[in-house]
């Protein structure tokens, strides 16, 4: 009889996952199964719940290089998101790239977004309007930005107002940013 | 009934319509607000004004005039478990319930969490295979969402979440199927496996525990990112309409093949249920599952499939607790369990077979 990986009870409980033709196979008795909420019906079945993110880290592509990050803005490392399986901030997609990378090139499709709001939307709904769904993906409905996106687009816009030697424009975009920042406190 | 209990009763209309083989479906989407920590590593403070913030936002939302908010810290054990049991919540929710708050439509066919492993969790629910419908319903929502909050977005990862396993979409699509005739024919397994590469999950539990469970089975996506919703979901839609035709193909040659044994596995469990007077919940819903059978093959009238999906519903755990409004243990639940289906089934008529 299998062995629970975790406390060496026999197993009663067999998953095996396969993604993007990898296969990972944990064996756990009912006692371990519970405390790694594999009877969780909304997660996922099993991995990045705690503890468990160690055995599906161990089965993904690591990018070495990721070990000294830290994010910026809310302190998470690539050993804490070991231990709980989860980021700590939006930001860390930014401060963690190398982890992230390495973690979505190994168990998603594909690197990019293509749904709703993105940049390739259109094209993806071109394909599916066959399907009778609303083209979601194309329709780019006012998403409220944030400050940080919003200076982004600010910046970006200046920055070509500049090149193309709109000056007046472009004295008007650096107020608003300087509006923008002031109103957020950001220096 | 206290006010807990009809709340989370009145859901008649949902379990009614529920088809042969899809006993329900739902989309969830993922979101986060920007400027918070994610919610395991937020403050109770931070965590506080996320909630506010998203109450304020999905009061505001038409869809929400005939809906429930509930304080998940405000529950007893029983009855928190009674909402994972019906699918309005997840099992991780219900674990640090501080700051969490659930939404939920009279109808059950929307329910939000607030301050789950995502700061927002929203799904839509029904008890049919229709994602054009679900998504639509959902995306408004979402739409009045991301118009009114600071929304975590990234132009390249898209949504941004807690787990990079959901990020880009957010969204997991998943479908209930029941399937005892795959099961009886021992081809589950070769189709899960074959799911399983299409990059879709199959849940439930595998090995020992597998054929005991109702022959119920949830198909969902594992992968969020790359492709836009719509190719997400009508991919999926694709593979539960094979599976329901490898269903209903498995229970002709059942019935061709083995008819006496079919006709006796579904009357022991009408005897069972009919003189029962304790019952485990697996025992239970295994001789449900066999009742869905024969209404489905017409051995039972199609007016009890939406009864008979109630009454799997009645039967679990907590909410058993729930109606008798007291903890019992696990010997008093299989004693109010039996009396509850003794009663229902004394009410069904005999099996007509053919």
């Amino acid at each position: 009889m299998e062995k629970c990986q975790f406390c060496g009870k026999p197993a009663t409980v067999h998953m095996t996952q396969v993604i993007n033709n990898k296969t990972t196979v944990i064996r756990m008795c009912n006692e371990c199964a519970a405390k790694h909420g594999l009877f969780d019906k909304e997660g996922l079945p099993f991995a990045m719940l705690s503890g468990l993110g160690e055995a599906l880290f161990s089965g993904m592509k690591q990018n070495l290089s990721a070990n000294g990050l830290i994010c910026s803005k809310c302190g998470c490392t690539p050993m804490s998101f070991k231990e709980t399986g989860r980021l700590g901030c939006p930001h860390c997609y930014k401060d963690l790239k190398l982890l992230i990378d390495g973690i979505i090139e190994s168990s998603q499709k594909g690197t990019i977004h293509k749904g709703k709001y993105s940049r390739e939307g259109t094209m993806a709904a071109t394909i599916n309007a066959t399907d009778g769904f609303t083209d979601t993906s194309a329709k780019r409905p006012t998403r409220k930005l944030s400050t940080e996106e919003k200076l982004n687009e600010l910046q970006e816009m200046l920055d070509a107002a500049v090149r193309a030697e709109q000056y007046e424009e472009a004295a008007r975009l650096r107020d608003e940013i300087k509006i923008l920042k002031g109103s957020e406190g950001i220096s | 009934m206290n006010d807990f209990a009809k709340k989370l009763f009145q859901d008649s209309k949902l379990a009614k319509e529920t088809t042969p083989v899809v006993v329900s479906s739902r989309i969830r989407l993922a979101r986060n607000l920007a400027d918070f920590k994610f919610v395991k590593y937020a403050c109770k403070g931070d965590l506080h004004a996320v909630a506010e913030k998203c109450e304020k936002v999905l009061a505001s939302c038409p869809i929400f005039t005939n809906s429930t908010t509930i304080n998940m810290g405000d529950l007893l054990d029983y009855e928190k478990l009674s909402l994972v049991e019906r699918h309005l919540c997840s099992q991780e929710f219900i674990m640090e319930t501080n700051e969490s708050k659930l939404f939920f439509t009279d109808d059950h066919s929307i329910s939000i969490m607030i301050n789950e492993e995502d700061h927002l969790r929203m799904q839509v629910f029904r008890p049919d295979l229709n994602f054009k419908i679900m998504f639509d319903k959902i995306n408004a929502i979402d739409d009045h969402v991301s118009e009114n909050l600071n929304i975590a977005f990234d132009n390249r990862y898209g949504f941004l979440t807690a787990c990079p396993t959901n990020v880009g979409t957010g969204m997991r699509a998943s479908v209930m199927l029941h399937l005892p005739a795959l099961v009886i024919t021992k081809q589950i397994g070769n189709l899960i496996l074959a799911v399983q590469k299409l990059g879709f999950v199959v849940r439930g539990l595998f090995g020992e525990g597998s054929e005991a469970q109702g022959n119920f089975f949830q198909i969902s996506n594992q992968q969020t990112l790359g492709f836009a919703e719509v190719d997400i979901l009508s991919r999926l839609t694709q593979i539960i309409r094979s599976i329901i035709e490898y269903e209903l193909n498995a229970r002709e040659i059942v019935k061709k093949e083995r008819i006496i044994w079919l006709y006796d596995n579904i009357g022991r469990a009408l005897g069972i249920l009919r003189g029962c007077y304790c019952l485990t919940s697996i025992d239970a819903i295994n001789c449900i599952s066999l009742m869905m059978l024969a209404v489905d093959l017409g051995y039972l009238p199609n007016t009890l499939r939406g009864d008979l999906h109630q009454m799997m519903m009645k039967i679990q755990n907590s909410h058993i607790q729930v109606l008798e409004n007291r903890v019992l243990n696990a010997g008093e639940r299989d004693i109010k369990r039996a009396e509850f289906l003794r009663e229902f089934f004394a009410a069904v008529p005999n099996l007509k077979f053919d």
